[in-house]
């Protein structure tokens, strides 16, 4: 592996060098060194939360760097704001599109510099002639004067980096850009990119699928830990040795496993699966997945960003309207498409976002805890009044149980951390005796000891019997938790494994599975 | 977002803040009672609340429907319609009770049918409701061809306006029913959890299965109702049915729930609030009426306060 030169080339549109970040006591970033060449892809790859997008935010000028400085075509740059640096042409294409649906892509090139007529009047001919002149400048497929709502995903992508260039962008962030993409679209943006490149443009690459990666880029960096390794070469390297170098080292973990039962006695089978599913598919992204999970067993759900993980376990809590397939709970069947039905049949669902998904914010805690039984607290039927005791009881027990910091039950929840909101979300759950409890990434933005807290949380969940899907882009933790792992790629299940894999192999798995059913699909889609 | 830097010495001027609508309308009250000629008296409190049962009422129903985070600009327009059809009822020899119910019916489907149209098509309350405004004082208007109706039914004017009861006025009373009724539906009952969360969150609330939608028709159906009675209040009051006797009241309305401290962007509120939006309004209007000010002017007088009411009150 090739050590960064500490020089500067002499051709780095940007060099950002020696750069470290702290947060309070967390360093975030230590030392790192990173170059971009005029014409060059430079993909970053690391885990989330190794530091990618604070590196990427200190080179936009978001954040302040603690140490070192940041060169820009030769200027240095370090002291200048985000605004400054966007002029002197450092652009971020985000994945959320910033552009206007309902105005023309030339309206879009445009917008705020508008070619005027006798110093008033928009010029909207003279507009669109530029657009498209600049548009054939780059070989791009897009009509000038297309309303920018009707294009297809990729070409708002186009326009959105057109925009960036023609106001003189030489450098461009691209964060994960083909989430939103399907396969045609990700060859569109290969050659737009392509394109760039040609025209002299550096380009940082973000991504979590190693095989695009190794495909388009001159080099690859890694972060791990807010340490870079690399730059490597991509012709020299393999999808097994990155995945060897994103993964933390055996006995370096960052959390010391849990001193109590770290292996369960493997759950006992016991005749009736807890959750049986059966060709479950929705028209968009999930595609006849079958799988089932004995009671208390931890079945681990692996794939990369997009794999259509969270699209299964909301499916399965039936809050996606066009969901078809059959699922059963504890032998009982469950209508899909109906919180209401999946809630009854004792399907819980843990949200990956918790403040859009998990928590009304602005309610108390005790009313975030009884939201999904109210009506198990209603004195005297349907019309009875709250039993607020027995609420106040409910907060009480799970307060004490799951170790919630907390003033009392009536602070409002979005004033707790995200650890103690997340045991919140969990103990509302946990508080209606799941039979199924369906967890997305449960331990994301929480801190160290709030992860531990929730690892052994669903240890304890699945010791009382309840079956546990765990969704988590945490490889370590999918494998110290799950008692097997399936492995999800574009829509499908297409392996259940063991946990006793490392995370190098398991990650390794994943990329290899992914760029095995993407290039299946193009084959299926070329046929 | 740490619950350890929050300092406890905060929690008396969280009070003040969350209080301060409360602190204002003391104050004017204050001012009334020192420099507006016999304001202290039993006989002004009674007229003023009596002037302000009819906001009161509607300003119940409507705050449902904001903590919901829609808003039902319709509620004048349906008071005026609802009055006119219990005027022709009791023209038509309708028992004065069935042409109550009845009436409260319709209101029931005029906000069901806004519900409806909110939630299943997606079309955001102040087009539908404006849209509702504008039907229901035509419809109003067409029935008689802008007729008023004589109402000579003396039960149904007692039972709504002129009446009263252990020496408490009838429109006093419905205030008081009402109130108690939207309290123990929004602070005491579940469905009252579920119209916070909805307009909390409406996303986590669906995650937790709430049917937001079942929530927001019955919040709209329940604002429906309170317009149609204070229809018929106005109604008896006026022992007619004027076509126009609610225009306008809309706005009234939608300022009490506001300056009660409902946030207009759903989540937040409280009736009792909105009933001494109401009350505030009320003795504003009155006060400024026994200083001798012009109509005209008490209308750029109460605006202003009210503006000032609600930015102090932003959350």
């Amino acid at each position: 592996m090739a050590e960064a030169k500490t020089s500067t080339s002499r051709n780095a549109i940007v060099a950002m060098q020696r750069i470290s970040k702290s947060f309070g006591a967390n360093r975030v970033l230590s030392n790192v060194s990173f170059e971009v060449m005029a014409g060059e892809t430079h993909a970053l790859l690391g885990e989330n939360g190794a530091g990618k997008s604070t590196l990427m935010k200190i080179l936009m000028g978001a954040y302040r760097t603690d140490e070192g400085r940041i060169l820009f075509a030769g200027e240095d740059v370090t002291a200048l704001s985000l605004r400054e640096r966007i002029d002197r042409g450092i652009a971020m294409i985000f994945q959320e599109l910033s552009v206007l649906p309902n105005r023309s892509v030339a309206e879009n090139l445009f917008i705020l510099r508008e070619p005027l007529a006798f110093g008033l009047r928009v010029d909207a001919r003279k507009m669109v002639r530029d657009a498209q002149a600049l548009i054939e400048r780059y070989a791009f497929s897009l009509d000038a004067s297309a309303r920018v709502g009707d294009l297809a995903f990729a070409q708002r992508q186009m326009v959105e980096i057109l925009k960036a260039i023609s106001r003189g962008a030489k450098l461009l962030v691209m964060d994960e850009p083909t989430s939103s993409l399907t396969i045609h679209e990700e060859e569109t943006l290969f050659r737009t990119i392509g394109q760039l490149k040609q025209n002299g443009i550096g380009i940082v690459y973000i991504s979590h699928r190693m095989a695009d990666v190794l495909r388009l880029s001159d080099r690859i960096s890694i972060i791990k830990d807010g340490r870079l390794v690399g730059p490597l070469d991509p012709d020299s390297t393999s999808i097994e040795q990155i995945a060897a170098m994103m993964s933390r080292p055996k006995g370096e973990a960052s959390l010391p496993t849990v001193a109590a039962p770290a292996k369960r006695p493997p759950a006992m089978p016991v005749g009736t699966p807890a959750l049986e599913v059966r060709d479950l598919a929705t028209s968009r992204k999930l595609s006849a997945v079958s799988f089932s999970i004995d009671p208390g067993e931890i079945v681990g759900l692996a794939g990369l960003v997009g794999s259509g993980r969270s699209t299964l376990g909301k499916a399965l809590f039936g809050i996606l309207p066009d969901v078809s397939g059959h699922i059963t709970v504890a032998g009982e069947p469950v209508r899909p498409g109906s919180v209401n039905g999946a809630i009854a049949a004792g399907i819980a669902l843990v949200p990956e976002d918790r403040r859009l998904e998990g928590l009304v914010g602005g309610r108390s805690i005790e009313e975030n805890l009884s939201l999904p039984r109210l009506s198990d607290f209603s004195l005297a039927g349907p019309f009875g009044p709250m039993a607020k005791a027995r609420i106040t009881a409910l907060f009480r027990q799970y307060r004490d149980d799951l170790n919630i910091l907390c003033r009392g039950p009536l602070q409002k929840a979005q004033e707790l951390s995200g650890g103690n909101q997340q045991k919140i979300v969990f103990a509302k759950w946990l508080a209606m005796k799941p039979k199924l409890l369906v967890l997305d990434e449960p331990t994301s933005g929480v801190d160290v000891n709030a992860k531990r807290d929730m690892r052994e949380l669903v240890r304890r969940t699945a010791g009382e019997g309840v079956a546990v899907l765990l969704i988590s882009s945490e490889l370590e933790e999918l494998l110290d938790l799950s008692d097997r792992i399936l492995v999800m790629a574009q829509g499908l299940i297409t392996r259940s494994i063991g946990s006793a894999h490392d995370e190098a192999g398991l990650r390794a798995l994943l990329q290899a599975e992914a760029a095995r059913q993407s290039s299946a699909r193009a084959q299926g889609v070329a046929a | 977002m740490k619950p350890s830097s929050m300092p406890m010495r905060s929690a008396a001027m969280d009070f003040f803040r969350d209080h301060i609508t409360y602190v204002i309308f003391l104050a004017i009250t204050l001012y009334f009672v020192l420099f507006a000629p016999h304001f202290a008296s039993v006989s002004t409190a009674s007229a003023v609340l009596r002037i302000t049962a009819i906001v009161s009422v509607m300003a119940i129903g409507m705050t449902f429907v904001i903590i919901c985070g829609e808003i039902d600009l319709s509620v004048g327009s349906v008071a005026s319609f609802s009055g006119m059809i219990g005027a022709l009822l009791l023209d038509q020899s309708v028992p004065t009770y069935v042409a109550a119910l009845l009436v409260l019916g319709t209101g029931a489907a005029i906000g069901a049918v806004s519900g409806l149209l909110v939630t299943k098509l997606r079309i955001p309350s102040f087009l539908v409701t404006l849209g509702m405004l504008s039907i229901f004082s035509g419809l109003a208007l067409t029935i008689t061809g802008t007729r008023p109706v004589s109402i000579v039914d003396d039960d149904f004017s007692n039972l709504f306006w002129n009446g009263s009861f252990l020496a408490v006025q009838a429109p006093i009373w419905w205030t008081m029913v009402l109130t108690a009724a939207g309290y123990y539906l929004l602070h005491q009952m579940p469905y009252g959890r579920r119209v916070y969360a909805t307009g909390g969150n409406a996303v986590a609330a669906r995650f937790s299965g709430v049917r937001t939608d079942g929530v927001k028709i019955f919040a709209f159906v329940l604002c429906g109702m309170t317009a149609s009675l204070a229809g018929l209040m106005l109604a008896a009051r006026s022992t007619a049915g004027n076509p126009s006797l609610g225009a306008g009241l809309e706005l009234d309305v939608i300022a009490a729930v506001i300056i009660g401290g409902t946030s207009l962007f759903g989540g937040y509120g409280s009736i009792v609030g909105s009933v001494v939006g109401a009350i505030f309004i009320g003795i504003l209007g009155f006060g400024l009426l026994v200083l001798g000010l012009s109509t005209s002017i008490q209308e750029v007088i109460k605006g202003a306060i009210i503006i000032i009411a609600v930015s102090l009150n932003r959350r």
